[in-house]
């Protein structure tokens, strides 16, 4: 196997990190398990494509609903590519085990160099692929101009916009990344790689939830509107999709003109950075050491802190500061949080744009509803990190230790998530109510926001037996419908219920009333949690899969399995 | 006293470890031995308590281990083969967790006993200056030294030591072989497996080796030495669980290399 294969394999694979995945699974099962989310999302779009006709419409809404479905499509592609980008941030560049094992093998920089950019490539193009097999073949009869040609044509035009789209948005992040390893030092740059990766998820979350729909000829011609299109990318590939389809207006050309410019921009800057970086970052690595050695500063005392649950508190919080993959995967939960309150805040200022009157009592509903849909996403988001592992392979430590009851690691861990979720999320709502509200308001509304942490907070770690960052993970065994499901759920939930706060606000036996429905619910949550988790008896758990029910005898004959 | 009662394990089919038998005696420092793959590590595993035998069991202190696992854990310190640790944690960070999970301090004076111990421990072996550096940071040796200083923490009745002496410069091995007799010597039962049979014979009392996961011998280094009429541990070694011709192998590695 030529050196460029093997290296191409190694690169590939590297994409998704195989520490994580659990002893009894394999890298085939975790990468289907990964691609299954675009393929599911596929399927569902492929559903609409289907079934939708322009039957009984008029031709200026049915050219709306293409247009903005075109628009749908290219946005979710540059998402799904964005995000992407940002999760194989570390896999660009090669890393410290990249350059310690290869530099010392006869394998030119430009093997390995052309490697990375075909595995990227191809991990790139899978993306794609997995998002819009089945819809890309469905969709472009829908985008046609009639007949079997236009239906080739928009297929065609179909697949080379999504792939443009999804080029220009990852060679725009290896710009900002290849530029940024050429300006800052080596150890700057990782520093402020981490900064840059939550800047990029913020951005690109923000952009695809916030940005506004406008799929008629009129909205995007407008002179209002220009400066803005100048800004979205998703609306210059629609121009170029029109334009690939000839189906172009003017309203589009510009923006078509403006995808190629855009396009050929960000390639070329990547490129350039890219190969640069490349180069430098290979001698830099050897040069300089990754982490440089802290000597000052503060260090908590060695007596802080003498439990079980000092211990895990501790070890989650570091964990959660010091681990970039732990943190970047936190920033999505919290961007996922954030685009909520401004999509609600937004809605609300919208309302009170068209000049419906709100009452004067609901105009701190902003702040309701920031701080209690942050509190939600920051304990989903930290529940999340919890399991995922931080090298797995340390965590026999844990087992040696494991002198104390499963009950008392079950408490450890409830208290870990209270101090890094629940009680900092709750201090920085206090410090914005007590600075915008008069202090009984501020004070009521934390109260509120007490109980419904606590509440969620057992509501997540209801069945979790785990030491954070210890257990191996398989993902899939989420059961995503329940989830989706129960955060549609906790989201109504949490709208009744600030208007309910609202109108409580002056009425004190209302407010009372629900500040005792909370307390009984927060209870009831931990009752469930603590009575029905049944730890004592399964144990702390550091393995997803448990060891299997049926002993395989692993039994063979001349050397080949033996298959019932 | 450590006792193995016939235990084995196996993985999917394959015997790692059969009917493994032998005992480690308070005061006596127990070599245990074997070629790579013969079972050592998975013995010491099941020793911990991490992983569980498929069949036999293990006393420690005429009480089966699995009868009450955590209070066995108390009296263990373990040094794995593989210098697994948390890389994101400081040296100092490190070891005051792995106090905190043992619960060695449930009391501010205690805490204060344990910080000092810990100093000493970072001191002692030459890990003060780094200690809040970063374990991603650390040489093996200094990631070794960590190992060491974790599991002599809470002063254990019953140390594992699997390759101690893996990474560590002359010195420290030098102070870890004293140290290893001196805890045999005040009473501690010490079990360690280790390659460097010159080192194993020098410390050990008694030796066990294995061989594709059975015992071949168990017995006082001196007694093996006159009942097999060899002078040395390595040829002792040799004899029982090294099946090739030493030299020819190398004699063929050599013609490979020129082919």
């Amino acid at each position: 196997m030529s050196q460029f294969r093997v290296l191409y394999r190694q690169f590939l694979f590297r994409a998704v990190d195989l520490e994580l995945i659990s002893k009894q699974a394999d890298s085939s099962t975790l990468i289907g398990q990964f691609a299954s989310l675009p393929i599911f999302v596929s399927m569902m779009l492929t559903l609409g494509g289907l079934f939708v006709s322009g039957r009984g419409m008029k031709p200026e809404a049915w050219q709306a609903l293409v247009w903005g479905m075109e628009h749908f499509l290219i946005a979710t592609t540059m998402l799904a590519v964005g995000l992407f980008a940002v999760l194989s941030w570390d896999s660009t560049f090669p890393d410290r085990r990249d350059v310690y094992v290869l530099a010392p093998l006869p394998v030119a920089t430009r093997t390995m160099f052309f490697a990375k950019v075909a595995a990227l490539g191809s991990a790139l193009g899978l993306t794609v692929v997995a998002l819009h097999l089945p819809c890309g073949l469905v969709w472009p009869r829908v985008f046609s101009t009639g007949g079997f040609g236009g239906w080739l044509r928009a297929i065609g035009s179909y697949w080379i916009t999504m792939a443009a789209a999804g080029a220009f948005i990852y060679a725009a992040v290896l710009a900002v990344q290849g530029v940024a390893a050429q300006l800052l030092s080596r150890r700057w740059f990782l520093r402020a790689s981490s900064f840059l990766q939550l800047a990029a998820f913020s951005v690109f979350l923000s952009v695809y939830f916030l940005e506004p729909s406008w799929s008629t000829p009129a909205a995007l011609s407008a002179p209002e509107n220009q400066r803005m299109l100048a800004m979205l990318p998703s609306y210059w590939f629609l121009g170029f999709f029109h334009a690939l389809n000839g189906s172009s207006q003017p309203a589009l050309d510009p923006l078509a003109r403006r995808a190629v410019t855009g396009l050929l921009l960000a390639v070329g800057v990547a490129a350039i950075a890219f190969v640069l970086s490349y180069v430098r970052t290979m001698r830099r690595i050897i040069e300089e050491p990754d982490i440089v050695p802290s000597r000052r500063g503060w260090h908590l005392p060695i007596t802080a802190g003498r439990s079980l649950r000092a211990a895990l508190v501790l070890f989650s919080f570091r964990t959660l500061v010091r681990s970039r993959q732990h943190r970047v995967l936190l920033a999505f939960y919290l961007g996922l949080g954030f685009t909520l309150v401004i999509l609600l805040i937004a809605a609300f200022v919208r309302r009170a744009a068209n000049g419906t009157r709100i009452p004067e009592m609901a105009l701190g509903a902003p702040l309701f509803i920031s701080t209690l849909v942050m509190m939600v996403s920051v304990i989903v988001g930290v529940r999340v990190m919890f399991s995922l592992p931080l090298a797995l392979p340390a965590n026999w430590i844990f087992r040696v230790t494991e002198v104390h009851s499963p009950t008392a690691y079950v408490n450890a861990v409830r208290a870990s998530l209270f101090a890094v979720a629940v009680i900092p999320a709750w201090i920085i709502s206090g410090v914005l109510c007590f600075s915008i509200w008069p202090w009984r308001r501020a004070l009521s509304h934390l109260a509120v926001l007490a109980l419904w942490g606590t509440l969620v907070a057992y509501l997540a770690l209801y069945d979790f037996h785990k030491v954070p960052f210890t257990c191996s993970y398989l993902p899939g065994k989420t059961r995503f419908n329940i989830v989706v499901l129960g955060a549609a759920g906790l989201m109504m939930l949490l709208i009744f219920g600030v208007q309910y706060e609202l109108r409580a606000m002056s009425n004190p036996l209302a407010f009372a009333g629900l500040l005792g429905g909370l307390a009984i619910a927060a209870l009831l949550a931990r009752w469930r949690t603590v009575k029905f988790g049944d730890v004592d008896r399964e144990g702390v758990q550091f393995e997803d899969l448990p060891p299997p029910e049926v002993q395989v005898l692993g039994l063979s004959r001349d050397g080949s399995p033996i298959r019932g | 006293m450590l006792e193995l009662r016939e235990v084995s394990k196996c993985f999917a089919g394959i015997t790692a470890v059969d009917q493994v038998s032998f005992c480690a005696r308070a005061g006596e420092v127990t070599g245990y031995l074997g070629p790579n793959g013969s079972g050592k590590s998975t013995t010491m595993k099941m020793i911990t308590g991490i992983m569980e035998a498929t069949s036999g069991e293990i006393w420690f202190d005429g009480v089966p281990i699995h009868r009450d696992l955590m209070t066995y854990k108390r009296r263990l310190g373990y040094v794995p083969e593989e210098p697994q640790l948390y890389p994101h944690l400081t040296g100092l960070e490190y070891l005051v967790m792995v106090s905190q999970l043992r619960g060695l301090a449930p009391t501010l004076a205690a805490a204060r006993v344990v910080g000092e111990k810990i100093e000493g421990l970072l001191r002692l072996f030459s890990l003060h200056s780094d200690r809040h550096s970063p374990i991603s940071n650390y040489s093996k040796g200094m990631r070794q030294k960590i190992l060491l200083s974790a599991a002599l923490l809470h002063n254990p009745d019953l140390l594992l030591l699997d390759e101690p002496f893996s990474g560590l410069d002359v010195a420290t091995g030098l102070v870890l072989r004293s140290l290893i007799q001196e805890l045999a010597a005040r009473g501690k039962v010490v079990l360690f497996s280790s390659h460097e049979l010159e080192t194993v014979e020098q410390v050990s009392t008694r030796v066990v080796i294995l061989h594709r996961g059975k015992v071949v011998a168990d017995d006082s280094i001196a007694r093996l030495r006159t009942l097999m009429e060899i002078p040395t541990l390595e040829g002792i070694f040799s004899q029982l669980a090294v099946e090739q011709d030493t030299s020819a192998v190398s004699r063929e590695i050599a013609d490979l290399m020129q082919a």
